[in-house]
């Protein structure tokens, strides 16, 4: 492999890895407040056909956006109403989300007399830099090469870290996903903390399955994103709970694909299939090695994560 | 001044109306759900949903088509039901399901027509069982042993299943292609002999899948309600402190529900192969069977029983669903209602669990002020 074949490789890995950055920082924002959530493949799919919809009737790549946002958002409020206020079964209550949510977007792109299925977007997000700067070698492709939402990206990363691990409001979130009780006790608002961040990640779920519908694929059919929801679950774990190292492990699992890609046209056999299974394989591997018993402490698995909080029997 | 809250309180056994009011009760509002978006999109919800009646239980073999599609949920169903009584997360029967399949068509395929179908047949079966089994000890062991969280392992585990199905029939020339198919892989067709039976003509192609399904269902039911070994299951569900100090051995018994619910899913994934199916053909297989399956006991509320019915029903909507084409309506109404009903059905657990009531702030007598209505 030549090093423009690197470099190729580099590029393509970060844009199909972006989406899955959006949607892995989310949950790990969601699980940090303590609630899991495994309604992220809904949510991408809602967020998905939602931005589509609204860049077709509007033609506004942002209106776009701040559709798969609000949309994203809006499902997950489902999430976090049950598992919050109801106190139900986080489990079951995001598996439900991801059902209605698969079912509500394949709904939304077949409903109607024209239906939105099969559609190539009216618009589509492009390389922001034009010109020498984007034909520099190697750093041209990698750093000036992409479309404004891979920035966007970057900037989420490490707003989310630093949020996460600098300020006070991200301390209390940890606190919440740690041991809420005693996070009540010193004054914060566990389950205003909770809803938010819940609904917060799911935003950031809905916009990584923009993502798809506006950039990377840009057009809209059933079950548009594969499995990336249930990838960025799975990388979570992966990336232990941070941001930094969520975004270098969707990069990974972005390079594994265009690897594949890569593979096949040079007729090189490696199964697809057994490549596809690589991620989960190593989420289970690391869930088995790292998070079990006390050193899934050390890993940083937050200590409340799916527990209910009940504040009267504190 | 009367300032009155809202508090709520748990309460302890509900009443049998609250219990099956509440399931009743999250189907409507999905319903009523699935309505608003219809009509959003220019449909005639009433138009929709008798059509969806009419095409699950309108004719004899609507009928029959309902119940091939309850037969692996209520297997599933029961397989998350036991699993989840127990506090054991088990949300891979989906995986379960196929590498159930895959190992009943590996059986199958190796057998040939060597034996005969009354003998072969329930080996495969058993076979099948016996790889949702294993299958499911791959989260099982370290959960019980080390304390691994079940809940990532058993969903991960159900996206390496598909790839390997997918791997055996469309990556691989493996023993489960059809060695005929070149250009459209499927699976190898299981030999003659080994088929599930169908019940009767009028029913068309239902077999004794799901006599099967009903079977296994009331023996879980039985086992964990009836029996000396299943009060000590629900012990352990309710509270595995007072399972330990009272001398029962946790780890064997979560390992022991665990395996019996991914064989439980595998036996699914067996019937679908040695029944309608006739060979292991990943796509009628990878049709979120196992989730829809959770659906199922959470709606039953996890008692392997309720599950007949309530799998019976979610049959009848996946049934339906094909035939709304006609009418162009999407098929995905009836993903949409099932996440719905699920949605409203976990919030109705809420409203099993707690009791809701009005109070005034406390630090009043009841003579201070007049309650408000009352006069």
């Amino acid at each position: 492999m030549n090093e423009s074949a690197i470099v190729l490789t580099i590029f393509a890995a970060i844009g199909l890895g972006t989406p899955v950055v959006f949607a892995t920082v989310g949950e790990i924002i969601t699980e940090r407040a303590g609630v899991l959530n495994l309604g992220v493949q809904g949510t991408m799919l809602v967020g998905a056909v939602s931005g589509f919809w609204a860049t077709w009737v509007s033609g506004s790549l942002t209106l776009g956006v701040l559709a798969a946002l609000v949309a994203g958002g809006a499902v997950t409020f489902l999430h976090a109403f049950s598992s919050i206020t109801l106190r139900v079964s986080q489990i079951v209550s995001g598996l439900a989300l991801t059902l209605f949510g698969t079912g509500l977007a394949t709904f939304i792109g077949r409903a109607g007399e024209t239906p939105l299925v099969g559609n190539p977007s009216k618009k589509q997000f492009e390389p922001i830099f034009d010109g020498a700067i984007a034909e520099l070698p190697i750093v041209g492709p990698l750093l000036f090469g992409h479309d404004i939402l891979v920035y966007l990206s970057w900037v989420v990363v490490a707003a989310s870290s630093f949020y996460l691990f600098q300020t006070r409001f991200g301390l209390a979130l940890r606190s919440v996903g740690e041991d809420p009780a005693s996070a009540e006790a010193a004054g914060v608002n566990v389950n205003r903390v909770r809803y938010l961040h819940v609904i917060g990640g799911g935003a950031l779920s809905g916009l990584g399955g923009a993502y798809f519908s506006l950039a990377l694929v840009p057009s809209w059919q059933d079950d548009l994103i594969g499995g990336a929801g249930w990838i960025a679950i799975a990388l979570v774990i992966l990336a232990s709970w941070r941001p930094w190292r969520a975004l270098f492990a969707a990069y990974l699992f972005g390079a594994a694909g265009r690897i594949n890609f890569t593979l096949q046209t040079l007729q090189i056999d490696i199964p697809s299939n057994l490549l596809a299974m690589l991620p989960f394989v190593l989420a289970i591997v690391a869930m088995i090695i790292l998070t079990s018993g006390k050193r899934a402490r050390l890993l940083g698995a937050p200590a409340a994560l799916g527990i209910p909080y009940f504040r009267e029997q504190r | 001044m009367t300032t009155r809250r809202v508090i709520v309180e748990p309460r302890g056994l509900a009443s049998l109306r609250v219990r099956m009011l509440v399931p009743l009760l999250s189907i409507l509002a999905a319903l009523v759900v699935g309505a608003v978006f219809l009509s959003l999109t220019g449909n005639s919800p009433t138009e929709v949903y008798l059509k969806m009646v009419d095409a699950a239980f309108g004719t004899n073999r609507g009928i029959g088509e309902t119940l091939i599609s309850a037969t692996p949920l209520i297997l599933t169903g029961v397989a998350a039901a036991i699993a989840f009584r127990m506090l054991v997360w088990n949300i891979g029967a989906e995986g379960q399901l196929m590498v159930g399949a895959v190992a009943a068509a590996g059986f199958a395929i190796a057998i040939g027509d060597t034996l005969p179908g009354i003998v072969a047949v329930p080996l495969v079966l058993v076979g099948g069982a016996l790889g949702g089994a294993l299958w499911a000890s791959i989260a099982a062991v370290p959960r019980v042993y080390l304390g691994t969280n079940e809940i990532i392992t058993t969903l991960m585990l159900n996206f390496i299943a598909i790839n390997l199905m997918n791997y055996l029939v469309f990556g691989s020339f493996s023993p489960w292609r059809d060695p005929e198919s070149t250009q459209f892989p499927q699976g190898r067709p299981l030999p003659d002999s080994i088929n599930l039976p169908e019940i009767a003509d009028s029913l068309g192609r239902l077999d004794f899948g799901i006599l099967i399904a009903i079977g296994v269902a009331i023996t879980a039911w039985f086992l964990i309600d009836k029996t000396p070994w299943g009060f000590e299951l629900r012990v352990v569900g309710d509270s595995p402190d007072t399972a330990r100090y009272s001398g029962i051995g946790v780890p064997r018994k979560i390992l022991t529900v665990f395996l019996f619910s991914g064989a439980v899913a595998g036996l699914a994934g067996a019937i679908l192969v040695v029944g309608i199916l006739g060979k292991m053909d990943p796509r009628s297989l990878d049709l979120g069977l196992g989730f829809v399956g959770i659906i199922v006991a959470a709606l039953a509320r996890l008692n392997p029983v309720a599950v007949i019915p309530v799998g019976i029903l979610m049959g009848a909507l996946n049934n339906a669903g094909p035939a709304l084409q006609s009418i162009q309506v999407p098929t995905a109404t009836v993903t949409m209602l099932q996440g719905a009903i699920l949605i409203f059905a976990v919030a109705g657990e809420f409203f099993i669990a707690n009791r809701i009531r009005r109070v005034r702030r406390p630090g009043r007598t009841s003579a201070d002020v007049p309650v408000e209505g009352a006069t």
